[in-house]
């Protein structure tokens, strides 16, 4: 079987985590991966758990749902054990500590940063989600930063490109390094 | 966006039917991302491919009301339809807009509409009355959890029987079931290809899932799609019978503006379209409507196989159950398991020949699906003993996973 990574961005509805998905979906497919994006939410525009789940893989993708997560994104309370169940064991965990109050328990390694806070110092909450992108590929190295450039100039609005693109290499530096360009850090792991 | 007007690649299989208006200066299916970005592959979410491949396929026209989980179908062809100079209409309710969509084709183009269980429940009428005057069509419903508004947001096969019957009276209707965002724009070609080519509304039924994925696509290189239209009549107007039958069971179509005279109506009629109680004449028109399908079974049915040449057990799934059951073919082939797959694509008739020649070499039959038992009720009709069929239902909102399956078919094998 080919091999496939399991990623989920969860959270609270309006907090962007579809057209993050999206954002990260089409850098991945310009990286020549296979990606399925499914999502779900509440009938609620805000509010309520929301969720996007990619499942990438360098071959066919059969099952397009998500069964065993290796990346869990977490940016609301709302969200935090909602998914418990379907981490692996070693699996990794991104966490606004903005938001989140009690993040799950266990053998994860979990990189805890207030995402939210360090996007209104960035210039707006709203790329709190992005912020999440750039921590999630500090950890990971699943894409280049090219590609997230252009993936962003696709997906994302664009006024708020520059705003974007700031937000992941905050998020980026924030995981490689463990400290924030242009914010302070208060990390809960 | 960029437009590129080109010859599609895509065949939809043994159609040998010489249509009489073939164009094939068609859209293209436009690059959500630049090519050079993404090498010729796509991120398009399903609703988006439909949409895409109703415009490749020649529809010009579009009237619906936006409904979860199928808005985006609509959303998509409001961007579309302007720019190849077709028409979108957002009507006041789906009773209209069904009503809207069998008058445009009667027109002479090609149309189509999108909803979800309250509003394909809305449609069932003028969708009666499409089967009825054999007017083309294409309905696409994006199913959710039902009964009544039930969960908009949440994926269900329940509407399987009310494709088939929801609306009243013996009539025909074709009803297909992707289960990829690739497969959803290879079928809605199809489908436009099967209700112009046989005059008959064809549905597109797949679950919310399948709907909103976004999936990976590649680009095919632009080639020759293959694009039918309706029998439009030739005939010498003073000979022209709008309901006559042919030796494939459809009859031919006048094409609005050439000078026929025509009657269409919903009750049931004659060849010369007008009303009729006449017993005899009845039996004989109705026969006719009836057998269209029937006799074109070969160009309709639609199906996949996998691993089922030497399967003990077959899993009968479609839509999402179909990629959950495809994994667990894969895992239980891993565990020395002899499992297969029988995957209906076209619904509705059901491929019920190719599947009884596979389940007649099973032991075990086990159907998925997301409601609370409709598919294996037609598999049991088909299977013999009736009771070497299992059922297996989520009516939770939640798509049934490959575990689960796997799970199951370990239980069937072991309990011999």
């Amino acid at each position: 079987m080919a091999k496939e990574i399991e990623i989920r961005l969860s959270g609270s509805g309006g907090q962007g985590l579809i057209l993050a998905a999206r954002i990260l979906s089409a850098a991945l497919t310009a990286s020549g991966l296979n990606v399925a994006h499914s999502q779900s939410y509440e009938p609620t525009s805000r509010g309520g758990l929301s969720r996007s789940d990619l499942v990438i893989s360098d071959g066919e993708v059969d099952y397009p749902l998500v069964t065993e997560l290796d990346y869990l994104v977490i940016m609301d309370q709302v969200a935090a054990h909602a998914s418990t169940g379907l981490l692996k064991a070693d699996a990794v965990l991104v966490i606004d500590s903005s938001r989140v109050t009690s993040p799950p328990k266990g053998t994860f390694k979990t990189h805890a940063f207030p995402l939210t806070e360090i996007a209104r110092k960035l210039g707006s909450g709203r790329v709190a989600n992005i912020v999440a992108l750039g921590v999630l590929n500090g950890i990971s190295e699943l894409c280049t930063s090219e590609s997230f450039e252009l993936a962003v100039d696709d997906q994302a609005p664009r006024g708020f490109r520059e705003l974007n693109l700031k937000a992941f290499k905050e998020g980026y530096t924030l995981a490689t390094t463990g400290k924030a360009v242009s914010a302070p850090v208060v990390s809960l792991a | 966006m960029c437009i590129k007007k080109r010859p599609l690649s895509h065949s939809i299989g043994e159609l040998d039917y010489d249509p009489t208006h073939l164009n094939l200066e068609v859209y293209f299916l436009p690059p959500a991302i630049s090519a050079d970005f993404n090498r010729n592959r796509l991120s398009v979410q399903g609703n988006h491919a439909c949409a895409l491949a109703a415009v490749a396929a020649g529809c010009r026209f579009y009237a619906g009301y936006p409904i979860t989980p199928s808005s985006e179908v609509a959303e998509k062809m409001s961007e579309e339809l302007p720019k190849v100079g077709g028409i979108f209409v957002q009507m006041e309710d789906e009773i209209a807009s069904m009503g809207a969509v069998v008058g445009a084709s009667m027109g002479g183009v090609k149309a189509l509409t999108a909803t979800s269980g309250p509003g394909f429940s809305l449609k069932q009428e003028n969708l009666g009355y499409a089967s009825m005057t054999e007017t083309p069509c294409v309905i696409v419903n994006v199913m959710r959890g039902g009964p009544s508004t039930g969960m908009p947001t949440r994926p269900s096969q329940a509407d399987v029987m009310q494709a088939r019957w929801g609306s009243h009276g013996d009539h025909p209707i074709i009803v297909l079931t992707p289960a990829s965002v690739d497969e959803i724009y290879m079928e809605t070609v199809r489908a436009f290809n099967l209700s112009e080519l046989l005059r008959v509304p064809v549905v597109l039924l797949y679950d919310e899932v399948i709907g909103h994925l976004i999936e990976t696509i590649e680009i095919r290189e632009p080639a020759e799609l293959k694009l039918l239209e309706r029998k439009w009549t030739r005939a010498p107007p003073e000979e022209y019978l709008p309901f006559a039958a042919t030796d494939d069971g459809v009859p031919e179509m006048a094409r609005p503006g050439d000078g026929y005279r025509t009657h269409t109506t919903g009750l049931t009629h004659g060849e010369n379209g007008f009303p009729t109680q006449d017993p005899e004449e009845v039996d004989r028109v109705m026969r006719r409507l009836l057998s269209k399908l029937d006799r074109n079974r070969t160009i309709v049915e639609s199906f996949e196989l996998l691993e089922c040449g030497d399967a003990d057990i077959v899993i009968v799934a479609y839509g999402i159950t179909s990629r959950a059951a495809r994994r667990a073919v894969k895992l239980g082939r891993e565990h020395g398991i002899k499992v297969g797959l029988f995957r209906p694509i076209t619904l509705w008739p059901f491929p019920q020949q190719p599947f009884a020649e596979v389940a007649a070499l099973a032991r075990k039959v086990l159907v998925p699906e997301m409601n609370a038992g409709q598919l294996c009720l037609e598999i049991e009709r088909l299977c013999s003993p009736p009771s070497k069929v299992s059922r297996m239902n989520r009516i939770d909102g939640e798509a049934i996973t490959p575990i689960e399956i796997l799970e199951r078919v370990k239980a069937l094998e072991s309990n011999d």
